[in-house]
């Protein structure tokens, strides 16, 4: 098969990690001998180009692949490792699926890029974001074109490297270092998941080698794997493919966001705000709906693993959804919101409809960016004020951020023709009509679509209530009084990324003590010293910010409606089917009423809307009575706290405890209880150390006359005794 | 023809020149006695040696490999006093330092190597 047309693809990894590395090397002399306004704009540019010859590129080769018939391609540059009969060769496998994940990734990579550079403007750490924010794209690259599951892992990996690199950027403060150690340690537990999966497919490939339908050495690539286990997995090994789906499902669950795991996601918020639209919202967490539409050939071979995919993904939207009602971050209702709509992408992937999950990536990372990117705005705009409660009226001030996010708002609510509609419809049709996903041959995803339904209600609803004390209403930020302004006014500090009392007790004494962090505070102040007082004024963002608002408002709009048209996203993502069961045909959504879902999804989004409006901007007398349940809500119904007093407390504890009964207790035992064997024995052989020369004269002349009787014995032995 | 004493002699006396010497080493604690008892064993083994030598209890003559002469044994002892020679010129030296470390030359008391 003739893969020249597209070699030049190994340009779109390699430009973001040249960009990187540009950053490293140019950023400090460049700013320094054109000064820090023009240096930065230099290295702005600098890092947005090779996001955008990056993205340029994808596109040629997704015109090439759209071209040819088949539609697969896999690169193969060099042999990466190669240890006995296993191959793992330096592939990019270049198809629908990872050609739409690059096109998004590229693209809007590089709006958020261009936001960015007004956004970080003031930061003096200037080329250090961009290093990181390039080398990020590159990983994810990486991620999403690697033609094996190493190179996905190492893409994978490089990922969670960036994330904690970017959600600590300000790692001055103890508590973003601490969300970026979150971060990090929760998505470990989701790597576990993952390797664990790739050993089992490369194991149980490499020892029924002889068996395999396609025998090859790259035990681990995809194009070897998925057929194999169509064939090795059958029958009365069938569980097999239930345990592996569910490992590589723990995998996808840490990435993106899913309900044991998903704790990190809104701590992430202690990011930059472009950080949290292009990692947190656009790529990074899709990883998981994107590893589940590569190996989705194991979970249509597990109705039980699919199962669990439908309602672990329903548990997370609405879990998830509750809790977006009682935040009060403009960042973490948009974080929950991430995640409730992450959980939607996996109902349509547990559903047998891979290509419903991948068409909500796609615009969901288009308005969930411009969200990010908006509420960004509205940040910056407000003197890095994130709580909600000092917005209002906004819209008078910044009226393109309005605009643009309104479009986003109706996007994510799923009012039709914009593009929420049509992914999000697709995803809970694609439910109701599906018998894949069963637990002991009881379907679950029709239970799964109806809940859907309502959490597309509750999705309209907190939105609405995001925009409603964002945009209307009086302007609350009037009503501060000058000494009651401050950062840590009716906040977690946890929650407060980037403010002066954010740096938080450090109660364990992990990162600074007091004395280092008052020197710190001291000798390097933050940049930001302004705070919202009553007589601000709320200004527009510069173009660098607006216009890629712009950008993804449109595409937002459109796109649904766009990819929509014929099923064109799902013939383009799956050409010839899938390969067992073709997706369910979705029937009324209630019998007998000819109610279609576009109706009802729509009335649920319009429902959702009035609501939050009047519950906003209204309803403050309902708000002491259902106070429990908002304090519920606000805290994660307990849930984070609890993980972590377990995991962190709790492990403290089970380490201290095998620390003193079983390190001490046995360990140490053994070790000395040998020590001490050894040390009797050696006491008792001292004995015969006497110092006494001439003792050991006479035992030398024993020795001598043990030695010449013996040999006078074999003598007399060979001699055959004579 | 070999005139004179009888192998069997030799070998008597190096047994009881050796014997002597090692009963010496083992019972005597002044090093002197000891060092002289040890060239007491060493000459028995000279003189069986040179009375194997003389009996001509091996082969002698010439084979491929060139002559295996009668020299043999006196060879043999003429290294053994080299180095026995150097052994005495040590240990002397050795029991010279010691002496004037402790001002006492006897065995039992030199128990440095006691564990």
């Amino acid at each position: 098969m003739d893969t020249s047309p597209f070699n030049i693809i190994i340009a779109v990894l390699l430009l973001p990690l040249v960009g990187s590395f540009l950053q490293v090397a140019l950023g400090g002399p460049v700013i320094r001998s054109l000064g820090v306004v023009k240096g930065r704009k230099a290295m702005g540019w600098l890092a947005v180009l090779p996001i955008l010859a990056a993205f340029i590129v994808g596109v040629y080769v997704t015109g090439q692949l759209a071209q040819t018939t088949s539609r697969d391609f896999s690169v193969t540059y060099f042999d990466w490792i190669k240890v006995l009969a296993i191959r793992i060769p330096f592939e990019l496998k270049i198809d629908t699926l990872s050609m739409t994940m690059v096109l998004v990734i590229t693209g809007v990579g590089s709006l958020i890029h261009l936001y960015a550079t007004g956004y970080m403007a003031e930061e003096t750490d200037y080329p250090r974001f961009f290093s990181y924010l390039n080398l990020f794209i590159a990983c994810m690259l990486i991620l999403v074109l690697g033609g094996n599951l190493p190179m996905t892992f190492i893409g994978w990996e490089g990922v969670g490297l960036c994330s904690y690199l970017l959600i600590g950027f300000w790692y001055k403060d103890v508590a973003n270092s601490k969300a970026a150690n979150k971060a990090f340690i929760v998505n470990r537990v989701g790597d576990w998941g993952l390797t664990l999966g790739m050993f089992l497919l490369a194991v149980s490939l490499a020892i029924n080698y002889k068996s395999l339908p396609v025998k090859s050495d790259r035990f681990l690539s995809y194009d070897v794997i998925l057929p194999n286990v169509l064939q090795l997995f059958t029958g009365p090994h069938a569980w097999m493919a239930t345990v592996a789906a569910i490992l590589l499902f723990v995998g996808a669950c840490g990435k993106s966001a899913q309900f044991p795991l998903y704790l990190w996601l809104p701590d992430a918020m202690a990011g930059p705000t472009p950080v949290s639209a292009l990692i947190h919202a656009a790529t990074m967490v899709t990883a998981g709906v994107y590893l589940l539409n590569r190996v989705h050939i194991l979970f249509l071979m597990s109705p039980f693993a699919s199962g669990v995919v439908c309602v672990i993904g329903i548990f997370t939207a609405t879990f998830a959804a509750i809790i977006a009602f009682a935040q009060t971050d403009i960042k973490k209702v948009l974080a929950y919101s991430t995640v409730s709509q992450l959980g939607y992408m996996f109902v349509g992937c547990g559903s047998g409809a891979y290509w419903t999950g991948m068409f909500h990536v796609v615009t969901h990372a288009f308005f969930k960016a411009l969200l990010f990117l908006g509420a960004g705005a509205v940040i910056y705009a407000m003197s890095h004020e994130q709580d909600m409660r000092r917005y209002g009226n906004l819209r008078k001030y910044i009226p393109i951020t309005f605009g643009t996010m309104f479009v986003a708002w109706l996007a994510i609510a799923g009012i039709w023709p914009l593009s929420g509609s049509f992914s999000k419809e697709s995803i809970i049709s694609a439910a109701l009509g599906d018998q894949l996903a069963a637990f002991g041959g009881s379907p679950v995803s029709q239970i799964c679509g109806y809940v859907a339904l309502l959490v597309a209600l509750m999705t309209a609803w907190y939105m609405t209530r995001l925009m409603a004390m964002t945009f209307w209403g009086p302007e609350r930020w009037r009503e501060l009084v000058p000494e009651a302004h401050g950062h840590d006014h009716a906040r977690h500090d946890h929650d407060v990324p980037h403010s002066h009392a954010g740096h938080g007790e450090d109660i364990h004494g992990f990162f600074f003590t007091d004395e280092e962090m008052a020197v710190r505070q001291a000798s390097e102040p933050h940049e930001e010293h302004h705070g919202l007082t009553a007589d601000h004024q709320p200004k527009e963002v510069p173009p660098s910010m607006w216009v890629p608002l712009v950008i993804l408002a449109i595409l937002s709009a459109g796109a649904g409606y766009y990819l929509n048209q014929n099923g064109l996203f799902e013939h383009w993502l799956y050409p010839n089917g899938l390969e067992i069961k073709a997706a369910g045909e979705p029937a009324e959504i209630v019998p007998g009423t000819g109610l279609t879902l576009l109706t009802v999804s729509t009335v649920a989004a319009v429902l959702g809307i009035f609501f939050g409006f009047l519950v906003t901007l209204k309803g403050g007398r309902y708000a002491s009575r259902i106070g429990w349940l908002k304090d519920l809500a606000f805290n994660q119904f307990y849930y984070d706290k609890t993980m972590m007093d377990a995991s962190v407390k709790g492990g403290g504890e089970f380490g201290r405890a095998l620390w003193q009964g079983f390190d001490v207790g046995v360990i140490d035992r053994i070790v000395n209880g040998v020590a001490s064997i050894a040390g009797g024995f050696g006491s008792l052989l001292r004995k015969t150390q006497t110092g006494f020369v001439r003792g050991y004269a006479l035992l030398m002349l024993a020795g001598g006359l043990g030695v010449l009787c013996w040999l006078g014995y074999a003598l007399y032995q060979q001699g055959g005794g004579r | 023809m070999i005139t004179g004493a009888p192998l069997i002699l030799y070998l008597a006396l190096g047994l009881f020149m050796f014997t002597t010497g090692v009963v010496g080493v083992i019972i005597r604690r002044n090093p002197i006695v000891v060092f002289m008892c040890i060239e007491l064993m060493l000459n028995s083994v000279n003189l069986t040696f040179l009375a194997f030598a003389r009996y001509g209890l091996w082969y002698q003559g010439t084979t491929d490999h060139g002559d295996i002469s009668i020299m043999n044994g006196p060879m043999m002892i003429i290294f053994v006093m080299a180095v026995a020679a150097a052994e005495v010129a040590v240990g002397l030296g050795i029991i010279m330092t010691i002496f004037r470390l402790r001002q006492d030359i006897d065995v039992d008391d030199m128990n440095l190597l006691k564990g």
